[in-house]
């Protein structure tokens, strides 16, 4: 149980730090506003690196985590330097967050983090530019703000464009439905971003499938329970006119081979999206036929290298192309073809990155 | 008089009759609703919602509330696939013993629930729903944020295995209400829950040892929570921190509907299989019947105010709070 124990020393010991940084925070506020702007540019020698992120409950944060991680030792330090700040899916927890840490240690700060929503990646951007410290960002980002009009301080931008390798998946599954025959789409919450790239993917193979018929489309929220009860609704409203199931996300498509299961039905094509280990696995048994990659713990190693090598002053970000500040992360589809060989080489093992190469995997 | 008893003695049927309207206008939309095959479904999905809002009931019976079921459910389900895994995998094997570990582990949450609420006198609102936190997060301590899988055939044959139409796990929840309603209308205990969600202070006067009660309550909940939890993992295979979502909203929701009353004293368990199977009908007949999803959490709030309204008789509360 040492592992317990020491998982709650560390957890306290964040804690405590964190109560320190915003008690610390409070002063720091008024001292800077004294002092006043103009501290931007300046370079760390030995920055802090944080990782601001939603939650723990799942394996793309616990990845995304991992690379950070695995960063953190390729500089020599142990993986408890890495500052792990979690929003449990509040941006005002986020930003807060953040604004403590610069509170704390003002310009010497390297940032990655997700803004949990569009809207607060500005607020943590203009705080943390404000501060002089350094950020890259993933995901969530409105189209207005650019890096490039933060100078150095906003570093990078990666996202990940899912239309395309979602109509991969769809393709796949029509092959494999022999082009025809009833499809339903099990979705995210409505109002995600990826929930509607992955869908709009999803129709725009339909369009080169004319025999395939579209029966339903529903969100389930990317939860497996959800995506169970739904998929059974599904066979009581379409019953054997459903011929292939295409979902949105991995976890979904555990709850849709469950509810299959419980019919004896063990054949139905059903492809998915995110790469998890377990939908890998899946993959190499045939029980899902292809799953999308965005590897995480690439992801998650090199947005920190990136705002960390910014602070050093290892590059200069402004002297970078703008596709350099703002590009899209891999994807790399997974088929049955190809699950064994991409288990060994992704799922296993991680291979050895050189965080300095910043764009090397990087799709634009 | 005699119309206001004949109404008195209706509503008791109101949540009956709600779910006989609710499948009738289903199936008229959409015939298939009606069929075998389908209440299989909804007996699939509505097991392990069954066992946690038969839990709560003990407590809400009692007058208290229990928020703590997501936590509950999800360190039992996490810690029963650990210990299957460990004890070879099948219980055919040692394996069996994560079963009665699993409730005991329920109990012992069950218990330190309680005790926080009656010991500290802290209302069991704040108790049970901090708790319940602690359980998600004792949870994710555990596995890391990662899933447990559990393969064992035996185990999952309580959802492939059908015997006239329904799974095992159907058939082996009913045994599990039996057993509550037994202890509901058979034990001293389960009256004694009744006195004091009627009146209290009648029941304190009358000698009974109120805290002790509770918190007996709160372990009986714990109990048929791990059950739950064990039926969750049954129907997906799937162990993890998030086994334990939304059955809070699902377990409340079904007591409450099934015409148990919040303020404690009235209902019980066969109200709450009556809820449940509402709840449930509700989220597979609309999707069975293709209503666009947006609409969907909204319609479900509705239904839950309607039944409730017909469900309880106003007139005989003094006040709503």
């Amino acid at each position: 149980m040492s592992f317990i124990k020491e998982y709650v020393e560390r957890q306290t010991l964040h804690r405590r730090n964190l109560l320190l940084m915003s008690a610390y925070g409070l002063c720091g506020a008024v001292l800077g506003a004294a002092a006043g702007p103009g501290r931007a540019g300046a370079v760390t020698a030995n920055p802090r690196i944080a990782w601001s992120y939603r939650d723990r409950t799942n394996p793309y944060w616990n990845a995304i985590v991992s690379g950070g991680n695995a960063f953190v030792r390729s500089l020599g330090m142990p993986e408890s330097a890495l500052i792990n700040l979690i929003n449990e899916g509040s941006s005002e927890k986020s930003l807060a967050d953040i604004q403590s840490l610069l509170s704390r240690y003002g310009s010497g700060v390297a940032l990655a983090v997700d803004p949990n929503d569009m809207p607060n990646c500005r607020p943590v951007v203009e705080a943390v530019s404000k501060a002089g410290a350094y950020v890259s960002t993933i995901w969530n980002k409105t189209d207005d703000l650019h890096p490039w009009d933060f100078g150095d301080n906003y570093v990078s931008h990666m996202t990940w464009s899912d239309v395309g390798p979602s109509e991969q998946t769809a393709r796949v599954l029509f092959d494999a439905m022999g082009g025809k025959g009833g499809v339903v789409h099990l979705g995210g919450i409505a109002s995600n971003n990826p929930a509607i790239e992955r869908l709009a993917g999803f129709r725009n193979a339909l369009k080169a499938y004319p025999n395939i018929q579209l029966l339903a489309v529903q969100a389930a929220d990317w939860d497996t329970q959800k995506a169970n009860q739904v998929m059974s609704g599904f066979l009581t409203r379409y019953g054997d006119s459903i011929k292939g199931v295409h979902c949105a996300s991995d976890t979904m498509a555990y709850g849709v081979i469950e509810a299959l299961r419980a019919e004896g039905i063990e054949d139905m094509p059903v492809v998915s999206y995110d790469g998890n280990p377990q939908a890998v696995e899946l993959v190499t048994q045939g029980k899902i036929l292809a799953t999308v990659f965005t590897n995480p713990y690439w992801a998650g190693g090199i947005t920190a290298a990136l705002a960390y090598y910014a602070a050093t002053g290892a590059f200069k970000p402004s002297a970078e192309p703008h596709e350099h500040r703002e590009f899209l992360g891999p994807t790399i589809l997974v088929t049955t073809k190809d699950a064994r060989e991409f288990k060994a080489r992704y799922i296993d093992t991680n291979p050895q990155y050189d965080w300095k190469n910043f764009w090397a995997l990087a799709s634009k | 008089m005699n119309r206001f008893l004949a109404m008195d003695a209706l509503r008791k049927w109101v949540p009956l009759l709600v779910l006989v309207g609710l499948c009738l206008f289903f199936t008229v939309v959409n015939p298939n609703f009606l069929s075998l095959r389908n209440f299989a479904r909804i007996a699939i999905s509505a097991t392990p919602a069954l066992m946690v809002a038969v839990g709560v009931t003990f407590v809400i019976l009692m007058g208290s509330i229990d928020l703590s079921m997501e936590g509950t459910v999800a360190v039992c389900a996490v810690l029963f696939a650990l210990a299957l895994n460990a004890l070879g995998g099948s219980i055919a094997g040692w394996g069996w013993v994560a079963i009665p570990g699993a409730l005991l582990v329920g109990a012992a949450l069950g218990a330190v629930n309680g005790m926080v609420h009656v010991m500290l006198r802290i209302p069991s609102f704040m108790a049970s729903l901090s708790l319940g936190f602690v359980g998600i997060g004792l949870s994710l301590l555990i596995t890391g944020g990662n899933r447990i899988l559990i393969d064992d055939p035996l185990f999952r044959s309580l959802l492939t295995v059908r015997v006239w139409g329904f799974p095992l796990m159907a058939y082996a929840a009913l045994g599990c209400l039996l057993v509550a309603w037994f202890i509901q209308d058979h034990t001293t205990m389960g009256r004694n829950f009744y006195a004091v969600g009627g009146a209290e202070d009648l029941a304190r006067a009358s000698g009974l040892d109120v805290g002790r009660l509770r918190i007996i309550g709160f372990v009986l909940a714990g109990v048929f929570y791990a059950l739950g939890a064990i039926f969750a993992v049954a129907r997906l295979g799937i162990a993890e921190t998030e086994t334990g979502r939304n059955f809070m909203f699902m377990s409340i929701t079904s007591v409450v509907v099934g015409g148990t009353a919040l303020r404690g004293g009235a209902g019980g368990v066969w109200n709450t299989l009556v809820g449940v199977l509402i709840v449930n009908v509700i989220g597979n007949g609309m999707v069975v019947i293709g209503l666009a999803d947006y609409f969907q959490d909204g319609v479900l709030g509705l239904l839950v105010i309607a039944a409730v309204y017909l469900s309880t008789n106003r007139q005989s509360l003094s006040f709503v709070k």
